[in-house]
């Protein structure tokens, strides 16, 4: 340890440290394809980079030409709010390396804050905002060579901003999200954000031709507060540089660097709370005592008694607190809408299909849940293994919250249909249920037992990485897409006899061997258990 | 009839054998400690008692069942908490219990009431809306052994129950064990800390590189072959069973 107790050796040690951990996670097959994948991210990231920097240069050379470079503050907002959202956003999907283990190791202060900073850096969001920052720079040399001498102070500034802010949001931000409720919380706001900007283009559609005065005054503010803030400065720096109004520029310059001051100063402040051991998120609210133990008894259910009325409360009680599973169930609905307020989709012209294509992708929706039901339970498949009920019970039970499932995300399908367009037709109906007695026990029958021949740990509460295993999601595609087709050649079928009606006997037909081959393999399900036992508890308690 | 046999039990995972022509006898009531060092098969062999793992050769019988045959009618009578603890994260310790009382077939009221009782045996109800996920690693253990003991099991199986789980919660967790001791329950347990063995269980077996190599009540194996004088502690025992620890000290002599 001696030969490394210098900063130099321990900046390399670290260095190793995170090759290391490449190389070890390399050792499965998973990790392998893994790699594959993020190998493909890579050249992804090259392409946004290189692209963008080209398409920022052209950009900017042309504004600079035409000697509109205030412009430009548009870019610069867009090039901030990237690199500080997008590490935020990319983080509460994963787990991440927290570098402050490292201080439990003699390092200085400053050796800390370097390993910070610079291991930090290397992250998707900086290499690119560096990529479209010299994109913008090799635009105004092209176009007007002498001002890229005040350019280039301006942007260098402008990018060791982000830098730092982003770092010091960052140390911040990670600490809180190595907690998994504040994981949830980021993931569900993410997704609400993207299901936000699904709807932009449809309700600008709709709405977009009445304007209130409100309307106009917001814009307003919001530029006067652009003009004060370091994206904004650094574009004004750039134009007053054009027009040749140098102290204007000089100022602009100096706001953008107290900034960068002001950020440093955030950041050295965390890191040395940090350093000296005084992080004050570490400390966990201390639970109030509960004078007396209320237990309130297991659901009650018509029809479903014992151990199958407490494996369905259970399988729902997950399921309501899952983010990914609840914003499953209003997605049909959001691509219901965003079809019907583009005016311009199929649905639009064949909404008597509404509802038999939505349920279609109700079920598609569920194809996590169902073809790898055992995987939210991880270690909790132990006690399904020890306990005194047989899997075909517990199988029963999870395909009957399913179903309720299916059935809650149709009804809301259905009420989205019936606001939006018109009441869907009995035939409609009639043909949904008609399908679903068909592809529903096919998709539990084949989810049953990939669950069992390819189990997977996921995570219900987490949104992303949450995938089963590869030869799972192509088996259930398979089956999906298989009985999707049979539904659309039956269609076929009955248009071409102009009557819908066909159609449903011929699935009403289908669903009879589809139940019964659903039966049969429910019924087959604790004999391949036995043989499966140990794959399933060495999958599901992977940690 | 004793509570727990097995005949020649052998469990091979490829080329390796985990575990070797195991014979085990533990009788009823009988407090079961098995030890023995790490690897050397006391996971497996537990795993394979409760029905987490088919054994490769050999026979199992718990109350008289065979374990092959009645493997249901035997988990109805046996409680477990295996390595992993068998949790469900995302659910409240409240509705874990009630779903693991309900699992074992105790009515809505029993359940309900058998959980609010435990949960304040164990401590464990002053957070009644906490996700299990959320739970330290002690409290974890505690909610798995309320788990294990909700239904009343006539056999305990328990891996490594003291690991991870502080002085105060495994006062606890002992008086529980002795009091279910003296209604009769029997309990197999392993454990890598001798002197919780050496407290609690009133027979030991020891287990090495997969083979049985002791087995009987702790005073007859105290007492046997190598004690020089008087018996000998459950830590020499061991030692001289699985063989002493290499002189480290010697080896590092960078050592301050």
């Amino acid at each position: 340890m001696a030969g490394l107790n210098t900063a130099d050796g321990q900046l390399r040690a670290v260095a190793l440290l995170r090759a290391r951990l490449l190389i070890n996670s390399l050792r499965s097959v998973r990790h392998r394809v893994n790699l594959v994948s993020r190998a493909i991210g890579v050249i992804l990231v090259l392409a946004a980079g290189i692209g963008g920097g080209f398409a920022l240069a052209v950009l900017t050379w042309e504004v600079t030409k035409s000697g509109r470079l205030e412009w430009l503050a548009l870019v610069f907002w867009a090039i901030f709010l990237f690199w500080q959202l997008f590490p935020i956003m990319a983080s509460a999907f994963n787990e991440n390396l927290d570098l402050s283990g490292l201080l439990r190791f003699p390092l200085t202060y400053s050796t800390y804050f370097l390993v910070r900073l610079i291991y930090g850096t290397l992250d998707i969001a900086t290499a690119l905002g560096l990529c479209w920052l010299l994109g913008i720079f090799t635009g105004i040399f092209a176009a007007a060579p002498r001002l890229s001498l005040w350019a280039a102070p301006s942007i260098s500034l402008f990018a060791l901003f982000n830098i730092l802010l982003s770092r010091a949001v960052f140390v911040w931000i990670e600490h809180w999200l190595s907690r998994r409720r504040s994981r949830e919380i980021i993931g569900v706001l993410f997704f609400l954000v993207v299901i936000g900007f699904q709807l932009v283009g449809p309700l600008l559609g709709r709405y977009g031709e009445s304007r209130s005065r409100l309307q106009l005054h917001v814009p307003a503010a919001l530029l006067f507060l652009q003009q004060r803030l370091p994206p904004g400065l650094t574009s004004a720096a750039l134009t007053n540089a054009s027009l040749k109004r140098y102290s204007d520029t000089a100022i602009s310059l100096l706001l953008v660097g107290i900034f960068g001051a002001a950020a440093f100063l955030l950041l050295h402040l965390q890191l040395r709370d940090q350093y000296r051991g005084q992080n004050p998120s570490e400390g966990k609210k201390r639970a109030e005592p509960v004078a007396s133990t209320a237990v309130s008894r297991g659901w009650s259910l018509p029809g479903i008694r014992g151990p199958l009325a407490a494996l369905y409360e259970k399988e729902i009680r997950y399921f309501s607190r899952s983010g990914p599973l609840l914003f499953t169930l209003i997605m049909p609905l959001v691509v219901v809408l965003v079809v019907w307020g583009g005016r311009k989709g199929f649905l639009t012209h064949q909404a008597g299909f509404a509802l038999p294509i939505g349920a279609a992708y109700c079920l598609l929706l569920l194809t996590n849940i169902v073809y790898n039901s055992f995987g939210a339970d991880g270690g909790g498949i132990q006690f399904f293994l020890t306990s005194p009920v047989s899997f075909r019970k517990i199988a029963g039970a999870k395909n009957l919250a399913h179903l309720t499932i299916l059935v809650v995300d149709v009804s809301i399908l259905w009420l989205g249909i019936r606001v939006v367009y018109q009441p869907p037709g009995i035939e409609a109906i009639a043909l949904t249920f008609a399908w679903f007695l068909f592809a529903l026990p096919l998709n539990l029958a084949i989810g049953n037992l990939l669950s069992l021949y390819s189990p997977k740990r996921i995570d219900y509460a987490t949104f992303g990485r949450q995938r089963p295993a590869e030869s799972t999601i192509l088996l259930s595609l398979l089956v999906q897409m298989g009985s999707i087709a049979i539904g659309a050649v039956a269609i076929f079928i009955s248009r071409a006899y102009s009557n819908l009606w066909i159609a449903t006997l011929i699935m009403l037909v289908l669903a009879v061997p589809a139940l019964a081959g659903y039966f049969i393999l429910l019924w087959q399900l604790d004999r391949i258990v036995m043989r499966r036992r140990e794959v399933l508890a060495t999958e599901l308690c992977k940690t | 009839m004793d509570a727990i046999v097995t005949t020649s039990l052998t469990r091979r995972f490829g080329e390796f054998t985990a575990v070797e022509h195991v014979n085990l006898s533990v009788a009823p009531g009988q407090f079961y400690g098995f030890l023995g060092p790490n690897g050397a098969g006391k996971s497996t062999t537990i795993k394979m008692l409760t029905g987490l793992l088919a054994p490769t050769e050999g026979s199992m019988q718990i109350l008289g069942l065979d374990v092959a045959t009645h493997l249901v009618d035997v988990k109805r009578q046996i409680g477990v908490v295996p390595e992993g603890m068998a949790l469900f994260g995302r659910l409240t310790g409240s509705e874990f219990l009630n779903f693991a009382g309900r699992m074992y077939g105790l009515d809505r009221d029993t359940a309900a009431q058998r959980t609010a009782e435990v949960l304040d045996f164990m401590e464990l109800s002053a957070q009644p809306k906490t996700l299990v996920t959320d739970y330290s690693h002690g409290m974890q253990k505690k909610l798995a052994m309320a788990a294990a003991v909700i239904h009343g099991p006539k056999v305990l199986f328990l891996d490594e129950p003291f690991e991870g789980v502080d002085a105060v919660a495994s006062g606890t967790l002992k008086a529980m064990l002795q009091r279910m001791i003296a209604r009769g329950v029997t309990i197999f347990l392993t454990s890598h800390v001798l002197e919780i063995v050496e407290r609690l269980c009133s027979h030991v077996g020891i287990i090495n590189k997969g083979r049985l190599v002791a087995q009987g009540s702790l005073d007859e194996l105290r007492s046997g072959v190598g004690a020089a004088e008087g018996k000998m502690s459950l830590e020499e025992l061991f030692l001289q069973t699985v063989g002493g620890p290499r002189n480290a000290v010697q080896e590092l002599s960078w050592l301050g």
